[in-house]
């Protein structure tokens, strides 16, 4: 017990690692770990507790760089603005605590429903995955009929489909491998196009206020709370969805447009859907995060006991990781006004840039390039961002309605 | 930079950019690989590669599991998961030359190459050699044969004897008793059988091996 504890630990420290630092994700360490378990001859239940609690930590923690450097890992691309908002208000340590809540709500909330929910998913599933592409069809048309105006709707099916274009080119052919291809193409598309925006838009950040921010009402954001966690609770089932869409399912469902309301759903969203990737094991015996394809590897079989453990460790792991949240948060909050702001955005997108180069080469930065044009463009012509995760969803689409060999091919590659 | 520049420029770059990686898309589509060429540096990659089936197991799940070996002799696993199976709706049979396009992934220290679906898999079915063809050179290689039971016996700890005829010529086919006992359908003398497996020589005689039940099966009953 002691040494599942201390490997939770393990796990807390390095998800707050690669939630603090943009283009590192938990996805760069989990074959470490699982080559780790395959030669040390440790228990293998440790190492996915170490896993599990990174995978909570760096969903929690990645709302730190998120907020403060406009840098988001996949899934925190959508809260981006909204927390920039605040930043810009100098609130940015009230966007902390918002998504603090939103985390450790929807956390509590789906650990609860996780095996209720399981005994459901099972016959659900295989009911709803043959119609899975109109499904996802039917997300992207309210996406994009949301933004109303003609021009916008005109707008958000260029981006969509330029970031589609872009994805199905990188993820479907041999340019760099599976599992780096989503790193320059995410990184692009909300991470350096949005860090040039802010490094070229402002000169430093306000100072940040600490001290008085007003106590979180439960009853005022339980609507976005609960919206949130169903949401995430979807995403983390369904492949292909990921939590942008779910929070523009949840705010669909809700009606909110709120800022604060759209952090706490946002934040609820990532979680569950973290946490979900890893009962799907058991509910529908597929993995549906990097992570949760490390979790399976490393056991043979995901039973009932299996899923209380792994919950057990996300609940202990994202309780601590909410703690620290706060507690980085309001040091950064506190630190950040006297920085300088476009240097801290320009090494950043340095960061990135030789991230890139490393993992995927030449090929990568002419990815990362691509994306990065394309990611500003929902900035200049004043339309969701979400647009852009066409660059997994054209993709996913096309091989759930059986397309992607006919398209593929249509198009010559 | 006002924004209609910034947008017609960040619009111009997305073009140029998806026309160049379009190009070198182009550039890298996948050939058929040698089997004996794979290693770890192909995880995560698509490749195709094309080779005999030597060896498959069927999972209850509906999931077929197949090695394939190509002309450099070395041997791969393609996993067809039962949804693939059931898109593709013809049967992959035991020395039949299968090519398949897929991501190369490592499971439990091995390279597998994984059909996402049927149009990543294309199956030539080869017909049984004849009883009169079989000699003592193809001891040890895998052969698929199709012939009428005339015999049937049981021996030792419950293993089975069938003799098969085709024409003039007989063969034996040893059916071990585990075989026997698990889900081996029902045979009886004058069935039409289907068997794969690897020759080898007992008691002087040739005789045929089977390695799984599935690696049997009635083509017509008596």
């Amino acid at each position: 017990m002691l040494e599942v504890l201390a490997y939770t630990l393990l796990g807390v420290g390095l998800g707050t690692f690669t939630g603090l630092i943009p283009g590192i994700h938990v996805n760069n360490l989990t074959p470490l770990l699982v080559g780790v378990a395959a030669v040390s001859g440790l228990p293998p239940m440790n190492i996915v507790a170490a896993i599990v609690a990174m995978m909570m930590a760096n969903t929690i923690i990645s709302y730190i760089p998120a907020t403060f450097l406009g840098a988001p890992e996949p899934g925190t691309e959508l809260s981006v603005l909204p927390a920039h908002r605040l930043l810009l208000e100098g609130r940015g340590y009230e966007a902390i605590r918002l998504t603090a809540f939103g985390c450790l709500g929807a956390l509590m909330l789906s650990a609860a429903l996780a095996l209720p929910l399981s005994l459901v998913f099972g016959p659900a599933y295989a009911f709803v995955q043959p119609q899975m592409h109109w499904l996802l069809f039917v997300v992207i048309s309210a996406m994009i009929a949301l933004e109303r105006s003609r021009s916008g709707i005109l707008w958000a099916t260029t981006i969509f489909l330029l970031s589609g274009l872009l994805g199905l080119f990188t993820l479907d052919t041999n340019l760099v491998r599976g599992d780096v291809a989503l790193m320059p193409l995410l990184s692009g598309l909300f991470g350096v196009s949005v860090l040039l925006l802010s490094a070229f838009s402002k000169g430093s950040l306000p100072k940040q206020n600490v001290e008085d921010s007003e106590p979180l009402e439960l009853r005022g954001n339980a609507r976005a709370l609960c919206a949130g966690t169903g949401a995430g609770i979807l995403t983390g089932i369904i492949p292909g969805i990921g939590p942008s869409q779910g929070t523009v399912l949840a705010q669909l469902v809700t009606r909110s447009s709120g800022t604060r309301e759209f952090l706490v759903g946002v934040s609820g969203v990532n979680t569950a859907k973290a946490l979900f990737s890893f009962v799907a094991l058991y509910a529908i015996a597929r993995p549906r995060s990097g992570a949760a394809v490390a979790v399976d590897q490393l056991i043979d079989k995901v039973g009932l006991s299996e899923l209380l453990f792994l919950v057990g460790v996300a609940l202990v792991a994202g309780g601590i990781a909410t703690v620290l949240h706060l507690r980085l948060g309001r040091l950064a909050a506190r630190r950040i006004g006297g920085l300088p702001y476009r240097e801290m955005c320009l090494t950043v997108i340095s960061g990135m840039a030789v991230m890139t180069f490393w993992y995927a080469g030449l090929l990568g930065l002419l990815i990362l390039a691509t994306a990065t044009a394309i990611g500003v463009l929902p900035a200049v012509a004043k339309v969701k961002r979400t647009h852009c995760m066409g660059t997994i969803m054209v993709p996913c689409i096309l091989y759930f309605a059986g397309m992607k060999d006919v398209v593929l091919s249509a198009i010559g590659l | 930079m006002d924004e209609k520049t910034m947008t017609k420029l960040s619009l111009l770059c997305s073009l140029t950019g998806l026309g160049a990686i379009y190009a070198a898309a182009m550039q890298v589509r996948p050939t058929m690989t040698p089997i004996a060429s794979l290693d770890n540096q192909f995880v995560g990659l698509k490749v195709a590669v094309s080779g005999q089936v030597v060896d498959s197991y069927e999972h209850p799940d509906g999931h077929l599991f197949l090695k394939l070996r190509d002309d450099s002799g070395s041997v791969v696993s393609v996993p067809v998961f039962a949804r693939v199976r059931a898109e593709l709706g013809e049967p992959i049979e035991f020395l039949d030359i299968v090519q398949v396009t897929g991501e190369v992934k490592l499971y439990r220290g091995e390279l597998e190459v994984i059909p996402e679906g049927a149009g990543d898999l294309r199956v030539v079915h080869t017909a049984p050699i004849k009883l009169s063809n079989l000699s003592q050179e193809k001891v040890d290689i895998p052969v698929k044969v199709q012939a009428t039971i005339v015999e049937r016996e049981i021996v030792g700890s419950g293993s089975m004897i069938l003799t098969l005829q085709e024409d003039s010529s007989q063969l034996s086919v040893f059916v071990p008793a585990w075989i026997v006992e698990n889900g081996l359908p029902e045979l009886h003398v004058g069935n039409v059988v289907r068997v794969d497996g690897w020759l080898r020589i007992y008691n002087e005689e040739l005789e045929l091996k089977l390695g799984a039940p599935s690696h049997l099966r009635v083509v017509e009953a008596a």
